[in-house]
């Protein structure tokens, strides 16, 4: 697996991570009084946040609400660095 | 306020260069039952609505404006590197002398966005039935898509979309349900 591979493997699972939240957000906005299905919510906001401190330790941020790593600053991250979203 | 986050909803990958197939995604980018359609309408309305319902309205909002971007993405990597023949055979003859390369916010017809496409009534359940009837619209219009193009990248995001219409307008459905319940304890008491 090369540099590159590693990388849109791990976005993939921020994706997927933040995807749960996503759902389970929209879930529990009709279902306020659903106790197992808030649990679960908390439980994914957790789960998203750490692999989305895994990613953007080695990678950078993705959005500017993280600090960016000393890793990242030194691979040459920069928030305007290419590739955008659509360009990958 | 909103903040940008650098990666699309669902990963998008297309298999060739479509111009043709980019053409008929526009009917979802900015058509009368399109994204920008869905994320502007629900986004508008939401002032106004019972306090029960404007975390739905806000969240589906947010996530249009993510699918949004997705159908960007597919239209710009279907088109950005045809030549001006081919996007004239893809019927883009017109779109390219007017926005080059360039994205526009037109249905597969060439018909620019209007507001006039959505509404806003200032009456929850009137507004609520049209964000039902809307996200009906454009699961029928992701299926339609799905039919003509054979392009596997782009179907896998498009099954996706067609995916999230469905859980959007089930969720819409139970602000419905939601609202009419209140209705009812005012009456009772």
């Amino acid at each position: 697996m090369n540099a590159n591979e590693e990388e849109w493997n791990l976005l993939k699972k921020v994706q997927q991570a933040d995807f749960v939240v996503v759902e389970l957000t929209l879930y529990t906005d009709t279902h306020p009084n659903d106790a197992e299905a808030i649990h679960q919510w908390r439980e994914a906001i957790k789960e998203a946040s750490q692999v989305r401190r895994q990613y953007e330790a080695r990678y950078g941020p993705l959005s500017l609400l993280s600090v960016p790593s000393k890793q990242a600053i030194e691979v040459g991250w920069h928030w305007n660095s290419t590739p955008w979203p659509w360009q990958r | 306020m909103w903040v940008y986050e650098k990666k699309l909803l669902y990963p998008v990958e297309v298999t060739t260069c479509n111009p043709k197939l980019a053409r008929y995604l526009m009917e979802q980018y900015g058509g009368a039952d399109g994204e920008l359609a869905a994320a502007l309408r629900y986004m508008n309305q939401r002032y106004t609505v019972p306090d029960k319902v404007i975390g739905v309205l806000t969240d589906i909002s947010t996530e249009e404006f993510s699918h949004l971007e997705m159908l960007a993405t597919m239209i710009y990597k279907l088109t950005k590197d045809a030549t001006p023949e081919q996007l004239e055979q893809a019927g883009l003859g017109a779109h390219f002398v007017n926005h080059g390369h360039s994205l526009f916010y037109e249905n597969a017809g060439g018909v620019p966005f209007t507001s006039t496409y959505i509404q806003s009534k200032g009456d929850p359940i009137a507004d609520l039935y049209e964000d039902i009837a809307a996200e009906e619209k454009a699961r029928a219009t992701y299926q339609w898509l799905i039919d003509i193009s054979d392009d596997p990248g782009v179907n896998d995001a498009l099954r996706f979309l067609r995916e999230r219409e469905n859980i959007h307008s089930l969720r819409f459905r139970e602000s419905v349900e939601i609202l009419k319940e209140e209705r009812d304890r005012k009456k009772i008491f």
